[in-house]
């Protein structure tokens, strides 16, 4: 009976100490499961001295969790990793951000990172269309989602889990003729807006759905491993985050922090990306395999700041829309 | 009751009056255990439904029901709350249907292999919701590896049938019919059996006697096995995220998880109020079942229960009831299995493309599933631990207080049980975000999911070790303090002892029910403190189907084990310990 009652004040002990040791970095990021494990263990081999934890969830669901732990006093991130500059930027008006002039971003176009040096772009992940092999026709242009053959089949995701989706709704709405209209006349046609990109993939590649708006590596790269899917760049353009990484006011651990940042930008860091199916953020290193030519990629662009200051107006506009 | 019995036939009255017999210290320390179980019970089960009817009515410190009620009445929540009724009524209804027959079939007949049968009825009970959700999620659709096989799978295009309301319901049936079953058997072994034979005797035939004789006699269990299962239904947030959410078919509980997950604490007073509502929800079900079962079983003492013969129709129904069972369990699961073979959702499973990578990817690869089963084991083994062990001097010192007492006690200590895990994360969320004094601020730390535990599975652990502890007789006790005994000597050498195999049981059920759970972590975990349930879920939610099938195939493995473990130990311990014996 002691022995019970010593072993269960241990185990308690564990459980309440299971906390950050020394050397290491905690990583919020919206990056696939296996992609964050591959991002870090490339990371941790590098930096054999530091230990990476790292929590995954969709840009606004990371962002609602460390809103909550900034409430209670202990924000658990030291670096952060998620689909869009949009979200950053609103950070970094909180003074959530902390700014690294030394970052290394030689081989990195001025455009791709924060003047003041808080955030930098890591890759350009594109949307596009996805349609199942077995669809009865391949789309070429968004317009082709209202055609009535797609009518019930199209699967799109919430800008309420992604981040990609959430500038993706903001680009082609400002840059589609019909704005808004378009997504109404989506949701007419049956179009179903949930979850993250990974349920369109699930949806379009398992065959529940058959046409959607996805991002663009996940069809790429699940193609190659047999998946019956293929990724379309429609003709009036796509959209594109860039997977902005940057350092938290808050973080415990600043120096590993700043080598994870350093690694991301480095030649090495971009090519592990570009492995994973990701479009590099730096010219210097190739597209992989399953891309065009990056010069024939055509990325449309959006008002940055509208999209910071109507982004709740922009969630509640896009749920009343898909929810007719 | 057999307290009761003992407080007439016990010869120690004497020592109901303390102040008579005993040192002044005595009283002392009895006031002092008093005190600290009702604060345990205060602390751990009344004070976080107190912080949540706060926050909803009172979220500045005034009350103010004008904007309660007006955050209960915009248009998301009522189709929630509508979603919700809809589908728990359904889903109970269903549930009745297969847990009645089989609670009949092998309580009353002779079909053979009825306890094997029984046992697996069982186990949807012990399987997380989300694990039966993911199997069905695989079994039906035209991406079902399973039916693809066979070149059974819908054409592409063709909607999986199990998204949306249907989907909802039919999981409600399968996964409370065994609650259904265990309720429906307390009843149905109260039947008389000397009645039935009469009437039988009488000529009187098999289904007139079950409406005559027996129908009367279990009418309260069949309401109140309704009740329960409506609000298991209400409760359930596994099966609604899996099958609902993807479709935008929103629950209370999946939609009070979506606005804090994509919001975050600036809608709580928003959501403690859709909380509310639907613990009242879920309370008033169970209310009700207390009211229908009140009184009931203690009219008729039953000797042995009433047995049927199936005579010739025994075969053909012993098949339908592996039919039955096979449908619902076997099925589901070999569609999990198979879709945690296939290196890609959509990939056909053959020869050559079955692969255990999702196997070495979760268990061996990635760091945060490996850490969840690590989690997981440690959170719920904790839980179970600190609660085995608390329970026993609290089931002592409850044995003491009056009837009454009792009673309202253990509702309390019900209490975070009976309300969906949703509303006892929010309630967990709401006290320990802010730093609290001394202790700071919880939220984030494992601390946190490891107090919830504790406050939602103390009624499990409890309820045993009180019925052992009832059982003891009391003139054991009263010698002991005759000779000299302490009162915490007492508690260790003649409670504790004859409680542990209760304890024990209890244990392991807490144990079983927080390694399944994510209703309570979806919302409590953190950075390094993920639970299965929270990477099941999230694996699923990036697309990685497959990945989530071979967690899901890996936690039935642990549970059946476990289970099996429980059964087996099961063998020793007094009658009513484990819900299924």
């Amino acid at each position: 009976m002691r022995q019970i009652v010593l072993t269960a004040l241990l185990l308690a002990a564990t459980v309440a100490g299971a906390t950050a040791a020394d050397g290491t970095l905690v990583l919020y990021t919206s990056q696939p499961n296996t992609d964050a494990q591959q991002t870090v263990d490339a990371f941790m081999a590098k930096n054999p001295g530091i230990k990476v934890d790292w929590v995954r969830d969709g840009t606004p669901k990371i962002l609602a969790k460390l809103h909550a732990e900034i409430e209670a006093g202990q924000p658990q991130a030291d670096v952060l990793l998620i689909a869009d500059v949009v979200t950053m930027e609103g950070l970094k008006k909180e003074g959530r951000l902390l700014s690294y002039p030394q970052a290394k971003v030689d081989g990195l176009d001025a455009a791709l990172y924060d003047k003041d040096k808080t955030y930098f772009s890591t890759k350009l992940i594109t949307t596009g269309i996805v349609y199942n092999t077995k669809a009865p026709f391949v789309p070429t242009s968004w317009e082709d989602l209202k055609k009535p053959e797609a009518r019930g089949l199209i699967a799109m995701p919430s800008p309420l889990t992604s981040g990609a989706a959430m500038i993706h709704t903001v680009t082609l709405t400002g840059n589609l003729p019909e704005g808004w209209d378009y997504y109404g006349a989506l949701a007419k046609n049956g179009a179903q807006a949930s979850g993250g990109n990974g349920d369109v993939l699930k949806a379009v590649s398992g065959g529940d759905k058959l046409f959607g708006m996805i991002v663009d590596y996940m069809p790429i790269r699940e193609k190659a491993k047999g998946a019956p899917v293929e990724f379309v760049f429609p003709k009036e353009g796509v959209s594109a985050v860039t997977e902005p990484v940057a350092i938290l006011s808050t973080a415990k651990n600043q120096e590993a922090a700043k080598a994870f940042v350093d690694f991301l930008l480095s030649k090495d860091g971009q090519e592990v990306a570009a492995k994973m199916g990701y479009i590099p953020a730096r010219a210097d290193v190739a597209l992989p395999a399953g891309y065009p030519d990056r010069a024939t990629i055509k990325v449309l662009g959006y008002d940055a700041a509208a999209a910071l200051a109507n982004d709740a107006q922009n969630k509640e506009k896009f749920s009343t829309t898909m929810s007719q | 009751m057999s307290s009761t019995q003992n407080r007439i036939a016990g010869p120690g009255l004497a020592l109901q009056r303390p102040g008579g017999f005993a040192p002044s210290g005595w009283m002392f320390g009895q006031r002092l255990s008093t005190l600290a179980v009702l604060l345990v019970i205060g602390v751990l089960s009344l004070l976080p439904m107190v912080r949540l009817v706060i926050a909803a009515i009172a979220p500045g410190g005034e009350a103010d029901f004008g904007a309660f009620a007006e955050r209960l009445v915009k248009p998301a929540a009522l189709r929630a709350m509508w979603h919700t009724l809809d589908t728990s009524f359904f889903g109970a209804a269903l549930a009745l249907c297969l847990g009645i027959p089989f609670a009949i079939a092998v309580t009353m007949t002779d079909l053979p292999g009825r306890k094997t049968l029984g046992f697996l009825l069982l186990l949807p009970l012990m399987i997380a919701p989300q694990v039966t959700a993911l199997a069905w999620l695989h079994l039906f659709g035209p991406s079902s590896t399973l039916l693809d096989m066979f070149g059974l799978a819908p054409p592409p295009g063709t909607g999986n049938p199990m998204l949306g309301r249907g989907g909802i319901i039919l999981l409600y049936g399968v996964q409370h019919a065994p609650i259904v079953f265990i309720t429906m058997r307390a009843g149905l072994s109260r039947v008389p059996r000397d009645l039935v034979e009469a009437a039988r005797s009488c000529g009187a035939k098999p289904l007139s006697v079950l409406r005559a004789i027996v129908l009367p006699v279990v009418r309260p269990y069949v309401v109140a096995a309704a009740a329960l299962a409506f609000v298991s239904g209400v409760g359930n947030f596994g099966i609604p995220a899996l099958l609902g959410m993807p479709v935008n078919y929103l629950t209370l509980p999946t939609l009070i998880y979506q606005d804090l997950s994509s919001f975050g604490p600036s809608v709580l007073p928003q959501i403690a109020a859709l909380s509310v509502l639907v613990g009242a929800l879920a309370l008033a079900g169970m209310a009700f079942q207390s009211v229908a079962l009140r009184g009931a079983g203690h009219r008729i003492v039953a000797g042995k229960p009433a047995q049927f013969e199936l005579g010739r129709h025994r075969l053909p129904l012993a098949c339908l009831g592996w039919l039955v069972i096979g449908l619902t369990l076997m099925l589901p699961a070999c569609a999990l299995l198979a879709t945690s073979l296939v290196p890609s959702f959509g990939v056909p499973l053959g020869p050559q493309t079955a692969t255990v990578a999702n196997y070495t990817e979760v268990l061996v690869r990635q760091a945060s599933t490996v850490r969840a089963f690590r989690n997981s084991l440690l959170f719920a083994g904790g839980a179970a631990l600190i609660l085995a062990l608390g329970v026993i001097p609290m089931a002592a010192r409850l044995e003491r207080f009056d009837r009454r007492w009792r009673r309202v006690l253990g509702g309390i200590v019900d209490l975070p049980y009976s309300i969906p895990g949703v509303v006892l994360a929010i309630a967990c969320i709401l006290l320990f975000l802010r730093p609290l004094p001394l202790i700071g601020s919880l939220y984030a730390t494992a601390s946190i999911i490891l107090v919830a535990y504790a406050m939602r599975f103390l009624t499990l652990a409890l309820k045993p070790v009180t019925t052992a502890v009832g059982q003891i007789p009391r003139d054991l006790d009263e010698a002991a303090a005759v000779s000299g005994a302490g009162p915490l000597r007492r508690l260790w050498t003649i409670t504790a002892p004859i409680a542990a195999p209760a304890a024990v049981a209890g244990g392991l059920l807490v144990f079983m029910s927080a390694f399944n759970e994510l209703t309570v972590s979806a919302l409590l975990w953190s950075s390094g403190k993920e639970t299965l349930g929270v990477v099941l879920f999230s694996l699923e939610e990036a697309g990685l189907g497959t990945q989530a099938a071979a967690i899901a195939v890996s936690t039935i493995v642990v549970v059946v084990v476990l289970l099996l473990a429980l059964d087996r130990f099961g063998r020793r311990l007094p009658a009513g310990v484990l819900p299924w014996r």
